[in-house]
């Protein structure tokens, strides 16, 4: 609550409204769900105009005849207010300024937050020895010295570097960088040195983490398995945008609807993943509507709370007790995000159960992602156009066509089976097993028309064909088999052509769908005594036909298998080579299954062959080229159906025209481009609009997903500005009004958090809640200076940032003088420089960093450095794909705390312990505490401990091994950006020979020490003085001054 | 000069009126420092310490032992004794029993609703006559005059992640405090040595079902980050980062902090910043928990009469029976609260082959742990709580035999007990109908229980509110709830 101001007239938003909402507004607020005797006072009528039953509370400078006053007075516990079962008090100061306001007149306001800013003027300052550098500085200064408090002087340039730095790269300077800064002459040097670390890609990393706590992105699905979730495409696209200024309104619009922009990229795809990051769940049990309202609701909180500032969570059960914003206006705005195609469930796997896009991460891969499209379907075109400039050639052909014109078939020797399945209508086929037979299918069959040679079965678990007894080979015997075959999906696990005994441990043969994959086992007995054989690199086509043969050699080898298809050899993995029994089996041949099941069901399979000899790559060829000919143009031309008329036109196609067969060639060459593409490149959640409804929701009532109330179009909280002329009434219409020139709130909330980045606190304290209830700013024409630049200037974030650390504000030594500590305890006036301890993340890169172990590598998947065994294995589930912590080793050990995996459910242990969040939702202010448990990461931890010899490694090997002090000075160098005064060193020096010789008398001790991390230490350094110099460097990490920025 | 003589004098206005700018400026404090040193404070006058608000009464407790066993104990098979149901064998619940009620989508699509009796044996025990599942707990048969059982639970909550965070925090939404951080928060520190509030999470021997258990749990939620609760792991290091990096020893240690102390005293003499010495102390209070835990977990050092009472799984770090003995060490040096989570009591399926391992795992154990707390004298200023997340319902879910059947989440009714500090024993409170599956009389919901508990540690529900977003939060919600005086000693 606000400390009573002294003097001067009273302000209403100032003075008079947070003990209003503190002390009244639950009960006499915006809700009117809790509202008592029809009252409120966070209106204006409320407060000043009667009603038939009572007259004004508040009557206008009489205090004494204000119904207000006289029940603050009141002794009769049923009339005072607030009332004592309230467990709300009104302190005597509180009560004194409401009555010098009434008594002054009641002056009223708006909330401050809901009224459009204006560029202040300048204001009159007495003179100062501060330059005034922009206009933060006059505003800065106008507040300052209206509280009676001067500025400190400026830093030093040492400060000053490392300062810098810090607050636009996250990471200590360079001490080459700092001396080059302090001893620049020129007039220019600050702003070249401002420039030159926002030109560096570390300036994006840092800024970019803040986000992503806003944006609560992390690496996992969050609840339950907590599973891999792959979208940090996301998080790099966030770096990138950083890096690249892009305009901030730009930023925002590209987040909330990315997917909605005319033709979208890529990239604006990438960016709407900031709708995608909230926690999902796939556990059995819940119940998919109560997900869907629950991430809505998490997506209305965050977008309220990142861009407006408002606590709109409040209203998910009822109206908000302080705030102008409805539960109809919370459900109005989740209904812009209802019409999304997203599941209920995550699937529990990386790429979620649906609206995910392929991000290709090389210049070529995404040019070559962006080209196949179009280049595919050029060619399925021109594939088109071959058909019908073929089919005049082909009619010619085939009316004169026999036989003899197809090509020769293979030497039959050998056929000991062979079924074309062309009936097209019946339950019995035919089949020539050494002499002319019929076989009934084992339930009633389906024919399609569009078969290889003429109307095809469709096999089921119910409809498939056994041959008899064909087939019986042993293992030393060479034998070959196949068919054209038309798979009904990619993934299934089924027998197409088998000889084989599930009974019996799978003994026999077959052709198997395995998947994306064909398959050949041969077997004893599954799994030891068995061949496998698979096509690579998902060969297997849904829905298409394609002609697969089996040659084997007899030779019980996994190597005498051979796999071909469409004629020519397939490259195969042997998955099983440890065949040593027998494989006859009693079992009949079959088509479309094994013995017992795992059924080809919806496939179409034609002209099954079996072979008891080995055929040759030709024999094969020619079978897939000429075979299916050869049956059709075995019968009367005049007597075909149009079905085998157009199948034989199929095959002419495939098998003789060489224009068609070369268009097929690149189909197929371009198919496999885009999959080798997909295959290496990172899938990203990305939000879709259902294209077919429009966005509408429902109001639940108290926030249960299964009471709905009203149906609701989307819309915007009614109590701020409309939404703009035009403006669509979807996410991108809502992406239009955040950043629409009347919005009060998107420009100060926005500024207001990077002043929290670089000054510790924001100038309103309460960077999520710019509500009744949250803090007023501190000093609101600063604010809304920097709010109305940051719009004017195109949304330039790099010019505000640049403006902030440019200012004398900024520049100020961090030097707290006693009366400093009473007038401004927190610096919210900011009567001096910025000090405060470092997030968890600048800890540990600026550590790595002043090792020099710190890696430039940008982007990629989540880096996994040093962390305690057990962190992820004691949260996690025993089926989850996150439970086991597989440390990276390498560089990826040394990566930017920007790129470690987050695990929600186990965040990275040390940074967790320095207040980073867990991502689970949006975090728009981390706390900074410190606790003990604290000290003992930077005392202990793995990562500081390695970076500590490292320094020291790096400060022996430039200093030598005797200069001490020298060797101090290269460490604080890089740790501080300064020397140590001789009194600092003094005290280094004594530990350091303390040290020292503790680790001579226990050299044992010394070379344990040096042994943690993966790098080694220098073998050539004597051991007892590196560890001692360990045992420094980590005390100097210690330092407060090291552990605040 | 002591280090706390030392500290007051360098404290200043700024950090208490920092902490103290909500009421709980002294509790906040204490968990910092331990009361005692903050008792000094206050004695030395420091400006802005004020007296605790808490406790608002004479607490009936000090300390808390809470045994969460996660995924949801079935009543009917432990506690809630249904000898009527052995002759509704694989008969349908009554619909009007069920009368609309939700049900999880494990079962919602299930055509039946088979009856399933439970198959272990019930007697009778304690001078109360309290019938109770003594086959698969013959130890806690022995103590049933020292538990006060509430067979009326129920919660709002049908899966496991929110009703979980439902009974920790009062609230299915995440990221409210836990029940842990709130007494932390509300009590603080009785040791400057080690945390507050510290977790330990047990492994059950049976791991079917496991349910995720992660440090949500035991955050404190918008309440200031050091009243989360410190989980103390049962390999590698009990606290993270605890022990020193290898060829460090502690009396090494405190030679270089020495150093570092006298650095960062200059460089506050120079800056003036009271965080500086802030700082100092923190790594003052590290020190000291290094060589406090270590010593804590080292359990070689008891005695044989002590594995006699828990059993001798108290020497696998890890099981539960080693974390009852942890607990009762830790509340032993004044750890405010202790969590004990124990998986796999989601018995969706094989309620009967796994019930077993359950109560084998915790039965002995929990029997030990209060007649150990009784011998020490601190039975009376501890309480012990036991209990899951929900119940489980009557009727089957997948294949029902004699012997064997699962059960499906059920919020409507479930059991938990109390036993200790504040709790009356032999009470058993609250009835469900014959079905265990509606309470016919005296419900407790898990806000009254929060209440009851809170009551029992001195502090009126009411009036423990923090100010977050514009709202007094309590962890006993929006809702009116009341604390059950008849539970209380």
């Amino acid at each position: 609550m606000a400390a009573a101001p002294v003097s001067g007239p009273i302000v209403f938003n100032r003075d008079i409204k947070p003990i209003l909402a503190e002390a009244c507004l639950n009960c006499h607020g915006a809700d009117p769900g809790s509202r008592k005797a029809g009252l409120r006072l966070d209106t204006e009528g409320g407060l000043f105009e009667p009603t038939d039953e009572r007259r004004a509370v508040v009557t206008k400078g009489d205090a004494a005849g204000s119904l207000l006053w006289e029940r603050i007075l009141s002794t009769d516990p049923d009339e005072v207010m607030p009332p004592p079962e309230s467990h709300k008090q009104l302190l005597p100061e509180h009560k004194e300024l409401l009555r010098r306001w009434i008594d002054e007149g009641a002056s009223w306001q708006p909330h401050w937050a809901f009224l459009a800013p204006e560029r202040p003027s300048t204001p009159e300052l007495p003179p100062l020895a501060t330059p005034i550098r922009n206009p933060i500085d006059a505003l800065w200064l106008a507040r300052l010295t209206e509280a009676g408090l001067e500025p400190n002087p400026e830093a030093d340039r040492r400060t000053l570097a490392r300062r810098l730095a810090l607050d636009l790269t996250g990471i200590v300077p360079d001490p080459a960088e700092v001396d080059a800064f302090v001893s620049d002459t020129s007039p220019d040097y600050y702003e070249k040195f401002v420039q030159k670390l926002m030109d560096s890609p570390r300036y994006g990393e840092h800024r970019g983490r803040a986000w992503l706590d806003a944006a609560r992105y992390a690496d996992t699905h969050g609840l339950h398995f907590d599973n891999y979730r792959e979208m940090w495409p996301y998080r790099d696209w966030v770096i990138n945008a950083f890096n690249n200024n892009q305009p901030f309104d730009q930023f925002i619009i590209e987040q909330v609807a990315g997917d909605l922009l005319p033709n979208p990229t890529t990239e604006q795809l990438v960016a709407t993943g900031f709708q995608r990051c909230n926690i999902t769940t796939n556990e059995g049990g819940t119940i998919e509507a109560e997900n869907l309202a629950n991430y809505a609701r998490d997506r209305v909180e965050t977008t309220s709370w990142v861009f407006l500032g408002l606590t709109a969570n409040c209203a998910v059960c009822h109206d908000h007790k302080f705030d102008p914003i409805t539960a109809k206006d919370f459900y109005s705005m989740a209904a812009f995000f209802r019409n999304t195609t997203q599941s209920g469930f995550d699937g529990n796997n990386r790429q979620g159960a649906n609206a995910n896009i392929v991000v290709p991460q090389t210049k070529e891969d995404k040019e070559r992602w962006a080209a196949l499209p179009s280049e595919l379907a050029d060619q399925q075109k021109r594939l088109a156009e071959r058909r019908e400039s073929a089919a005049p050639v082909f009619e010619q052909w085939v009316a004169a066509a026999g036989v003899d014109d197809a090509g020769p078939d293979v030497n039959p020797d050998g056929l000991v089976a062979h079924a074309l399945l062309t009936e097209g209508a019946g339950n019995e086929i035919g089949a020539v097993c050494g002499e002319r037979m019929t076989f009934k299918a084992t339930g009633e069959v389906v024919w399609k028309p569009d078969g290889r040679i003429g109307p095809a079965p469709v096999l089921t678990a119910a409809s498939t064909f056994d041959l008899g007894n064909q087939g019986d080979f042993e293992k030393d015997e060479a034998f070959s088999y196949g068919a054209w075959v038309r798979p009904a999906g990619n993934g299934a696990f089924a027998g197409i052509v088998a000889r084989m005994d599930e009974d019996n441990a799978y003994r026999g043969w077959d052709l198997f769908q395995h998947g994306g994959e064909f398959a050949v086992h041969i077997a004893n007995a599954w799994e030891d005594n068995v061949l496998k054989v698979s096509t690579k690199g998902g060969r297997l086509q849904a829905g298409a036909w394609q002609h697969v043969f089996v040659t084997y050699d007899g030779s019980g080898k996994a190597g005498g298998v051979r796999i071909f298809i469409n004629g020519k050899t397939a490259d195969v993995s042997i998955d099983k080579d440890s065949l040593t029994g027998s494989i006859r089996t009693t079992v009949p041949l079959r088509i479309g299954q094994r013995s017992k099941g795992q059924a080809f069901d919806g496939g179409s399979v034609q002209d099954v062959r079996v072979y008891s000899r080995r055929l040759t790559g030709e024999e094969v060829a020619s079978i897939h080229d000429n075979g299916p000919l050869r049956a059709m143009l075995a019968g009367e031309a005049e007597r075909r159906t149009p079905e085998q008329k157009a199948a034989l036109f199929e095959h002419y196609l495939v098998a003789r025209d060489q224009p068609y067969q070369e268009l097929q060639n690149t189909v197929a060459r371009l198919t496999s481009e885009q999959e080798a593409i997909r295959g290496r490149s990172p899938v990203t959640h990305v939000q879709q609009e259902k294209a077919d409804s429009m966005p509408t929701a429902h109001i639940l009532m108290r926030g249960n997903y299964d009471q709905l109330g009203e149906k609701l179009e989307a819309n915007v909280f009614q109590a701020l500005h409309p939404m703009p002329a035009g403006a669509p009434k979807n996410r991108l219409g809502l992406a239009q009004w955040l950043v629409a020139a009347d919005n009060p709130l998107t420009t100060r909330v926005t500024m207001n958090r990077v002043w929290q980045e670089i000054f510790g606190t924001g100038l309103v304290k309460t960077s999520e809640d710019f509500g009744v209830m949250g803090e007023n700013p501190v000093n609101q024409p600063l604010l809304d200076w920097l709010a109305i630049e940051l719009r004017e200037s195109g949304w330039n974030m790099k010019h505000m940032v640049r403006l902030i650390v440019s200012s004398s504000a900024y520049r100020q030594s961090v030097v707290i003088p006693a009366h400093k500590l009473e007038k401004d305890r927190d610096n919210r006036l900011l009567s001096r420089g910025p000090r405060f301890r470092m997030d968890a993340e600048m800890l540990r890169d600026s550590n790595l960093a002043a090792s020099g172990l710190l890696s430039p590598t940008m982007g990629g998947p989540g880096t996994r450095p040093y962390q305690p065994d057990g962190v992820w294995d004691k949260v996690g589930m025993v089926e989850g794909d996150t439970r086991i912590y597989k440390q990276d080793t390498g560089e990826n050990l040394y990566r930017r705390s920007v790129y470690n995996f987050w695990k929600r459910m186990a965040p990275p242990a040390s940074l967790e312990i320095f207040n980073a969040p867990a991502r689970e939702a949006s975090c728009l202010r981390r706390e900074r505490t410190n606790t003990p448990l604290q000290a003992l990461v930077t005392m202990n931890d793995t990562q500081y401990i390695e970076a500590a010899r490292v320094l020291a490694e790096k400060a022996l090997q430039s200093a030598g091994m005797e200069n001490t002090n020298a060797i101090i000075d290269f460490m604080a160098a890089r740790l501080l950006s300064r020397p140590l005064r001789p009194e600092e060193r003094g005290i280094v020096k004594g530990t350091f020979d303390d040290v020292l010789s503790h680790y001579r008398a226990q050299p044992d001790e010394a070379g344990s020490l040096l042994s943690v991390g993966e790098t080694k230490s220098n073998p050539a350094v004597d051991p007892s003085t590196l560890a001692a110099w360990t045992m420094i460097a980590n005390q100097l990490m210690n330092l407060d001054e090291v552990l605040n920025k | 000069m002591s280090l706390q003589d030392d500290f007051i004098r360098y404290e200043t206005r700024r950090q208490f009126f920092s902490r103290g700018k909500n009421v709980l400026g002294w509790s906040a404090l204490a968990s910092l420092l331990g009361e005692s040193m903050t008792d000094k404070l206050l004695a030395a006058g420091a400006p802005g310490v004020q007296k605790p608000l808490f406790p608002h009464f004479a607490p009936k407790a000090k300390q808390v032992i809470y045994l969460h066993m996660v995924g949801g104990p079935s009543q009917m098979d432990l506690w809630d004794h249904k000898p009527v149901m052995n002759d509704w064998y694989d008969k349908d619940l009554p619909e009007s029993v069920r009368s609309g009620q939700r049900l999880t989508t494990m079962t919602s699509g299930q055509t039946r609703f088979p009856i399933a009796p439970s198959k272990f044996k019930f007697s009778q025990v304690g001078s109360n006559g309290l019938w109770m599942n003594s086959e698969l707990m013959p130890y806690q048969s022995k103590i049933v005059d020292d538990m006060c059982l509430i067979r009326s639970m129920h919660t709002e909550a049908i899966n496991h992640e929110p009703a979980i965070a439902a009974m920790q925090t009062g609230s299915q939404v995440g990221g409210r405090p836990c029940i842990g951080s709130w007494l932390s928060y509300g009590l603080g520190a009785l040791n400057s040595d080690l945390p507050a509030f510290v977790v330990l999470v047990a492994e059950p021997t049976n791991r079917e079902q496991m349910q995720a258990i992660s440090s949500r749990l035991w955050s404190a939620g918008f309440l200031p980050g050091e009243h989360s609760g410190v989980s103390f792991r049962s390999s590698g290091d009990p606290i993270l980062f605890i022990n020193n990096p290898p060829g460090v020893s502690g009396d090494l240690r405190r030679r270089q902090l020495n150093g570092l102390k006298a650095l960062n005293e200059m460089n506050y003499k120079l800056v003036g910043d009271t965080e500086t010495h802030t700082r100092i102390q923190q790594f003052e209070m590290a020190f000291r928990m290094q060589s406090s835990v270590p010593e804590l977990t080292q359990i070689s050092a008891e005695p044989d009469s002590t594995y006699a009472l828990y059993g001798e799984e108290a020497k696998k770090p890890g099981s539960f029976a080693y974390s009852a003995l942890l607990a009762r060490r830790l509340v032993e040096r004044g750890v405010r609260f202790v969590q004990i989570y124990h998986n796999n009591w989601d018995h969706h399926g094989n309620c009967g082959g796994r019930m077993p391992f359950q109560c084998k795992d915790t039965d002995q154990p929990i029997h030990g742990l209060i007649t150990d707390l009784k011998n020490r004298g601190m039975f009376d200023d501890t309480l012990i709580i036991w209990g899951g997340e929900f119940g489980r319902t009557i009727y089957s879910q997948g294949g029902l035999s004699r012997d064997n059947y699962g059960r499906d989440h059920h919020p409507r009714c479930f059991s938990m007990w109390m036993a200790g500090g504040g709790a009356k024993g032999g009470t058993v409170w609250g009835e469900t109908d014959e079905f265990s599956y509606n309470i016919v009389k005296d419900p407790v919901h898990i806000h009254d229980f929060h209440a009851t508990v809170m009551e029992m540690l001195g502090i009126d529900h009411e009036r423990f509110t923090y100010k977050f977003q514009g709202l007094d939060f309590k962890l006993t919600g929006v809702e009116p709830s009341k604390v059950i005086r008849e539970l209380i000693s």
